[in-house]
């Protein structure tokens, strides 16, 4: 009786501990991973002076001037670039999770001669990095007067292997065919049965693969890089990559800062936002091998 | 159902969107002037000639240095919209988007054409001695009395077709710290700073007395790489397309090792922070080296008197006469705004009241020898950052040094190159022969059709 | 209209309905052929021929035949042959990063997940860990750049503390270069690699972990013979796409160290390589041939993924 309590007694101190251990690794890896965001808004509160003065651990008072600077530079258009960028990654968002799911579907939900091969195709040029391609996809697009065009930059999101790949994970691990078998009693159209019946009941996954991609696409750099170069129709990354080459004498620190915290900030919001749905998506669609 | 047509709608509207983003921008940028141009146009119909001109002036720029003056001193004809499109310089990123639109340029609408374009030392060659430019004396630039003979040879073609204009002139002088020098050389005085320094031997052993007494002579290794590489007798690349050092870039790489080994100097970039940094009130650098646009450009942060120390610096020629960079406005042919062009370059090398705010309000050397001599001969004038001390002076004897020879269209590259890989021998991070061949592998990257050893 | 036709055959999967799964597809296939296979089949021929700017010429194309490779494959006056030595680099950054990421991902996932743990405020953290991965990465390499840099706080940190006598130049040390990068791409990573493997121990059945519980297993008996052995899929999902990560290694360390993967080309990485001739000279041969190195590098690793997957069907 006594050695059972204290066996008992030893293992609840043992886990008592352990809790110790972890919480303090959790907060230890939690403060690493504010730790930049927070140095962001530090800085980005900072005149360029005192920037230049070294490292300070609390904001200063310049917050507001810096977003005014950085909102209404004349040469960097940040509204505009916020615009541009909301345009290409929400489209490819869109388009990315719309038939990356319709795809999986098409080789989830029906037996057709070739779903094998496609499937192992789609498998086999996951891996391959999209700069191997980059060469001729730029020829191609200067030959078809793409460049500063967005299609070149959204249409491809058609053609996502990854988000395919978690889709399809997912329809196994969630997507009963005994629905889709009721709506075809019911009379619904194969097409009609994906959008109405079908991608509902994909929600989680769809939310999350939305804000993967998303933030995929507003934070690319090297294709938008190759293709865009006219000032009015830039996106956040290029502008900030023109900011590092302004003048010395106007090379504001702190309004270098602004900008990318205002480049991350609706990413931040949409992610802290939806963030419980996201990691509840993540976690219904627990992918099974 | 609902949602899923939503989403829909809203892709296709964003498709849409984005679809149009190219054409319909274009379409109400084209349209957007109209109105205010009718408005403008109705009750002054008579001005025909700059009807004909195009609505939008595209200049590209690798900086805002120019914009800043542009904006203050040039007044933009009515009707017309200046268009900026600016990349950055560095690793070439300027000159690789400029080459793509001036190729375009035949192809491209009469708004999107680039009318005129900035160039540097570094590269102007490229530019001048090509198709892209044209004749800015057939366009009504003509009077180049008052400017440096340099400065029109550089922006000329091999056959002497003058293609722009800069709007300074850049001889660089050895910028030095007063308090430093009179702790290090016991005198503050440019002349006799000089005299102690004119030679690389003189400045090699001072270095020594600065480290002794806890200075750094120069904030980077490659701070004199100019002074060096502007006195070279051969150009990098010669005419068969190999690549040579010269015994003037040597001298500098041994300098550097020198410098870096002994720890008269930081290894680091002449732009980076730390470099900039000394030039801050508790910085212990004693020498820099830089045209007038120097001090604008690169010690703009230091100009700022709680942070920096303006007036504890002066200027003196230094151990070699040299000079660094410098802007030229080159006409873009196919440009839509001849008239206009040509007024720009006219103004900044011709109007005298222009360039004598570029030397009172923005510490430039003009490009105006007549301008420049009256504020030389003023002895009410001097420059505040300088203690007082009249810079246009001393560059207006400097200038008369300057020859535009031993240049190649591959310099800004092959300098930043070398500068960078040699930096990583002077670190000692790398041997000699690992910092040569990755300076040479760099090069067959960027140009390959250069001769590497 | 064709819903009549459809009703007919009705209940399982049939023959009839196969058109619709290749109507499904197609939109996948087409874009992919468009703007995938035609660029990468545009690369390849680029690959064979001698295709570049010099100034504002342009030289080529001139068919070269395999002089592009040769090139690629001819060590230096050091004996290094460039494409090795940055597929090496590549390898070394991505495993620094990698394995890191998996490791506590998978720690932080089991604690997540532990009944016995019962971690309060699990929705504050995972939300947490997985916010660096919205950071631009060039941003966030910009943001170490001045942490660390010579004038920086931590260099000001470490000379006040008596550690430095004076700045240590992070950016010209081999070791501390790549530590850095590998840093920067665990902190990137780490959480949204915790979600990903927590969905897939939420997956497991909890009647196998209560079994393991009756058996009398200790926790460490039962992650590695029941969690670790079915959580093998997720695990390999996440070690292929930290893979295909790593493959495309760029923007990190080419902000880092403003594309000359300083010091030595030590931390240059294949697409940085790739980037450097597709900029100034517009080599499209010798990046064509580079892509095609590569792809050849995806390909063998992509036939390996294969097999891991197949195996398990």
């Amino acid at each position: 009786m006594n050695r059972l309590s204290d066996e008992n007694l030893r293992a609840r101190r043992q886990l008592k501990l352990s809790r110790f251990v972890v919480y303090l690794i959790l907060i230890f890896l939690s403060v690493l991973s504010l730790f930049s965001f927070y140095m962001l808004i530090v800085n980005a509160s900072r005149s360029n002076a005192d920037l230049q003065g070294g490292f300070r651990l609390l904001p200063s008072n310049y917050f507001f001037k810096n977003l005014k600077n950085a909102w209404t530079d004349a040469s960097i258009n940040v509204p505009r670039g916020m615009l541009n960028s909301f345009i290409i990654a929400a489209s490819t968002a869109v388009l990315a999770t719309y038939f990356s799911a319709l795809t999986a579907y098409g080789i989830h939900a029906y037996d057709f001669k070739l779903k094998k091969l496609a499937f192992t195709f789609i498998m086999a040029v996951m891996v391959i990095p999209n700069q191997v391609s980059a060469v001729g996809f730029y020829q191609m697009c200067v030959k078809l007067g793409w460049t500063n065009n967005y299609l070149p930059l959204i249409l491809p999101g058609i053609a996502a292997p990854i988000v395919f790949f978690y889709m399809k994970q997912y329809m196994e691990s969630v997507l009963p065919m005994e629905i889709v078998d009721a709506a075809r009693v019911d009379g619904s159209g194969e097409f009609r049965t994906f959008n109405t019946i079908i991608l509902p009941m994909l929600k989680p996954a769809l939310a999350v693969q939305l804000i993967f991609t998303f933030v995929e696409s507003w934070n690319n750099y090297f294709m938008p890089a190759l293709l865009l170069d006219k000032a009015e129709m830039k996106t956040v990354p290029l502008m900030i990559a023109q900011l590092r080459s302004a003048d010395y004498s106007k090379f504001d620190m702190g309004k270098v800062y602004m900008f990318i915290l205002l480049a991350i900030l609706p990413v931040v919001v949409v992610y802290i936002f939806l963030s419980k749905s996201i990691i509840k998506g993540v976690t219904a669609g627990s992918v099974k091998g | 159902m609902k949602k899923a047509l939503a989403l829909l709608l809203a892709l296709v509207m964003v498709l849409s969107m984005a679809a149009c983003g190219t054409s319909k921008t274009e379409e109400t940028k084209a349209a957007a002037p109209a109105p205010a141009e009718t408005q403008a146009a109705t009750p002054a119909e008579t001005e025909a000639p700059a009807a004909e001109e195009g609505k939008v002036f595209n200049i590209y720029a690798w900086n805002e240095e120019f914009k800043g003056f542009f904006e203050k001193y040039y007044t933009v004809p009515e009707g017309i919209t200046v268009n900026w499109i600016i990349n950055p310089s560095d690793g070439g990123v300027y000159q690789d988007k400029l080459d793509e639109a001036l190729l375009n340029q035949e192809n491209a609408p009469a708004d999107e054409k680039i009318d005129m374009f900035l160039a540097e030392a570094d590269y102007i060659l490229k530019y001048t001695d090509s198709e892209f430019t044209q004749d800015i004396q057939a366009l009504g630039v003509t009077d180049f009395s008052n400017t440096y003979e340099y400065t029109v040879q550089a922006a000329s073609d091999s056959n002497g077709v003058v293609k722009g204009v800069s709007f300074q002139c850049c001889p660089s002088a050895l910028i030095y710290r007063r308090s430093i020098a009179k702790d290090v050389l016991g005198t503050d005085d440019p002349a006799e700073v000089q005299a102690k320094l004119d030679s690389w031997d003189k400045f090699n052993a001072v270095a020594a007395d600065a480290k002794a007494k806890g200075y750094y002579m120069t904030a980077s290794e490659s701070e004199t790489f100019r002074v060096f590489s502007d006195n070279g007798t051969s150009a990098l690349v010669d005419d068969s397309g190999k690549l040579t050092l010269n015994d003037s870039i040597k001298a500098w790489q041994a300098q550097a090792k020198d410098f870096s080994d002994k720890g008269y100097t930081l290894t680091t970039g002449i732009w980076d922070d730390e470099c900039t940094a000394q030039m801050f009130k508790d910085g212990k650098t004693m020498c820099y080296f830089g045209p007038a646009w120097y001090f604008n450009f690169s010690m703009g942060n230091a100009q700022d008197p709680e942070k920096g120390c303006p007036g504890d610096w002066a200027i003196c020629q230094g151990p070699q006469a040299h000079f660094w960079g410098g802007t030229w406005l080159l006409a873009a042919t196919g440009s839509d705004n001849p008239t206009m062009l040509a007024d720009i370059m006219d103004t900044f090398i011709n109007d005298e009241e222009v360039c004598e705010n570029l030397i009172k309000n923005e510490s430039q050397f003009t490009n105006n020898q007549a301008v420049n001599a009256k504020f030389a001969a003023d002895p009410n004038y001097g420059n505040a950052f300088l203690g007082g001390q009249n810079d246009v002076a001393v560059f207006v004897d400097l200038a008369k040094n300057i020859k535009f020879e031993n240049k190649t269209i591959y310099d800004q590259l092959l300098c930043e190159g070398l500068q960078t890989y040699w930096r990583e021998y002077c670190d000692g991070e790398v041997t000699e022969e690992e910092a040569m061949a990755n300076y040479y592998k760099y090069i067959n990257e960027k140009y390959p059709e250069i001769v590497t050893p | 209209m064709n819903q009549l036709r459809e009703k007919a055959p009705a209940k399982h999967k049939s023959i009839s309905y196969a058109k619709w799964g290749y109507l499904f597809i197609a939109p996948f296939f087409i874009t992919y052929a468009i703007f995938k296979l035609y660029p990468l089949f545009l690369t390849i021929y680029n690959s064979f021929f001698e295709n570049y700017r010099s100034g504002l010429k342009q030289v080529g194309p001139n068919f070269v035949g395999l002089a592009n490779y040769i090139k690629l494959f001819t060590p230096d006056a050091n004996g290094i042959i460039d494409i090795i030595k940055y597929t090496g680099n590549t390898v070394v950054l991505w495993l620094g990063g990698a394995i890191p990421q998996i490791v506590i991902a998978l720690l932080l996932a089991i604690f997540f997940t532990s009944y016995r743990l019962n971690i309060k405020g699990q929705q504050f953290f995972k939300t947490v860990i997985y916010m660096p991965n919205l950071i631009m990465a060039s941003a966030f390499s910009m943001l170490f750049y001045t942490l660390f840099s010579n004038v920086g706080p931590v260099n000001q940190l470490l000379m006040q503390m008596g550690i430095a006598e004076k700045p240590i130049d992070f950016f010209a040390i081999k070791i501390t270069v790549r530590s850095l990068i590998c840093l920067m791409n665990f902190l990137l990573w780490f959480g949204n690699t915790t979600i990903l493997l927590m969905a897939g121990i939420m997956g497991i059945d909890q009647n196998m972990f209560e079994a393991a519980n009756i058996d009398g297993a200790t926790s460490t008996q039962t992650f590695f013979r029941v969690t670790l052995p079915l959580l093998t899929p997720i695990l390999v999902y996440t070690v292929i796409t930290a893979l295909i990560g790593g493959l495309q290694m760029f923007d990190v360390p080419q902000v880092l160290t403003n594309g000359a993967g300083n010091p030595n080309r030590s931390s240059m990485t294949l697409i940085m390589f790739l980037n450097s001739y597709l900029k100034t000279s517009k080599n499209y041969g010798m990046a064509g041939a580079i892509s095609v190195i590569i792809f050849i590098i995806t390909g063998l690793l992509s036939m390996l993924v294969y097999r891991s997957l197949t195996k398990k069907d």
